[in-house]
């Protein structure tokens, strides 16, 4: 059963169709195109998937495409303004936290949850903001670098 | 697969009667849209998340009257479950990930009715009710009863939970609940343990423990056992060594990916102990004598 999604990308309207068992994640991807958001465990584990919904950072690849249906959506792909990063992004660079960056667009989409929520993040708010994404390459320390570091520059 | 978005319980409940097995209601999702694409499309996907009046927590006289739609994540940052019930605010706390505590729903915790279900143990030794809506009428009933296996309960495919009453514990009352698994986030635990002791006036006897198992049964249990063994006795180390012990023994874990059976009954006896020992402390303000 196909059903008609609006919804706000990035600030932008956008109408698409999708099936009824499409999850958000394959919706962002496969039909709107935008591929900065990464599939990986496809079981709502590794948070490589992690997108903004009405505020909140939550799993695409366990939501609904169906509902987007009127939510406001923010992808990797809404960070930056034109050429210039955003400070959590330039804040990863500087600090060396992205090695193979399967991981990052995730990463950073939390971390912007969290400086949204928090401009003064606790090392406790830290960890629990990123505990539900996994990075297989950093061993952690400098993606906590990064995140301290766009706190201060925010 | 076809899908709705009813507005009612009641055409909800159409629904599920119309379409019968092959219906499967969604909330937040984080379950079955795994099995959607791991294990089997359902003939019919019932979205009840349009469905208004299911997503409140109210505080009423004595208990916390809680929507099944309600989040995790709003669980974990209520007040009133904070304050008046955390032994059901620490399972949420260390409830998966930040990401899934803000889609998956307590009603979907409760309904999977995964043995594991991390809010399952606290919501037993609350003796916490559910409110279950059919077509031919509402009814409500404990979870004490709810649970029947993995998979199983007594919604079967054509029911609705449409609340969730969780009785605030007795004054004076203290209770931990404890999980064991390999990572703190997102893992699912190999055993869950709640404890919730209530002292005498003299702060000497018990007068009430309630021990939850959740992970290692076909259901979520209470020691049933062990709990008449403490009841209306002091406390003591000896005591809640036979009690460890006989919590484990109550319990029937399986084997799996996660831990062997006889891995989870060591645990199951360490978390007893640990839980007997932190409730004891923090109701009294005494050590385990």
């Amino acid at each position: 059963m196909s059903l008609t999604i609006n919804t706000t990308i990035n600030g932008k309207s956008v109408s698409a169709s999708a099936e009824a068992s499409t999850s958000l994640l394959e919706f962002l991807r496969d039909t709107l195109e935008y591929k900065g958001t990464k599939l990986c465990c496809n079981t709502g584990e590794c948070g490589a998937c992690t997108i903004i919904y009405n505020g909140k950072p939550i799993n695409s690849c366990v939501t609904m495409a169906a509902d987007a249906n009127g939510a406001q959506i923010t992808t990797i792909e809404g960070l930056a303004d034109g050429d210039k990063l955003h400070p959590v992004q330039q804040a990863f660079i500087d600090t060396g936290a992205v090695q193979c960056g399967y991981c990052t667009p995730g990463y950073i989409i939390s971390v912007k949850a969290l400086l949204d929520r928090t401009k003064k993040p606790t090392a406790e708010d830290i960890e629990e903001a990123v505990s539900g994404n996994i990075c297989r390459c950093t061993g952690y320390a400098k993606i906590v670098d990064a995140i301290n570091l766009a706190a201060a520059k925010l | 697969m076809d899908y709705f978005e009813p507005k009612t319980v009641g055409d909800a409940l159409s629904l599920l009667a119309k379409y019968g097995e092959q219906a499967k209601v969604i909330a937040g999702g984080t379950d079955v849209m795994v099995d959607i694409k791991y294990k089997e499309e359902p003939g019919c996907l019932v979205n009840i998340k349009k469905i208004p009046g299911l997503g409140a927590i109210q505080e009423n006289g004595g208990s916390l009257r809680i929507g099944p739609l309600v989040t995790i994540h709003e669980m974990e940052t209520n007040k009133l479950v904070r304050e008046r019930l955390p032994v059901l605010w620490e399972a949420c706390h260390q409830f998966a990930s930040l990401q899934i505590r803000n889609t998956a729903t307590i009603g979907g915790n409760i309904c999977r009715a995964s043995p594991s279900g991390e809010t399952l143990a606290p919501l037993l030794v609350l003796e916490a009710k559910g409110k279950l809506a059919f077509a031919e009428g509402e009814k409500t009933e404990a979870f004490a009863s709810f649970f029947q296996g993995p998979g199983k309960s007594s919604i079967g495919s054509k029911g609705l939970l449409t609340e969730i009453d969780v009785p605030y514990p007795a004054p004076g009352s203290r209770g931990v609940y404890l999980k064991h698994a390999v990572r703190g986030a997102m893992d699912i635990a190999m055993v869950g343990v709640a404890v919730l002791v209530t002292p005498d006036n003299a702060k000497n006897n018990v007068q009430d423990a309630r021990i939850g198992l959740g992970a290692v049964a076909p259901t979520p249990i209470r020691a049933s056992k062990t709990e008449a063994l403490l009841r209306g006795k002091p406390l003591t180390a000896a005591l809640i060594k036979q009690a460890a012990a006989m919590s484990a023994s109550e319990s029937s874990p399986i084997s799996d990916q996660r831990s062997s059976g006889e891995y989870r009954r060591w645990i199951v006896e360490a978390l007893t102990r640990r839980g007997l020992e932190q409730s004891w402390r923090a109701a009294t303000g005494k050590e385990v004598a």
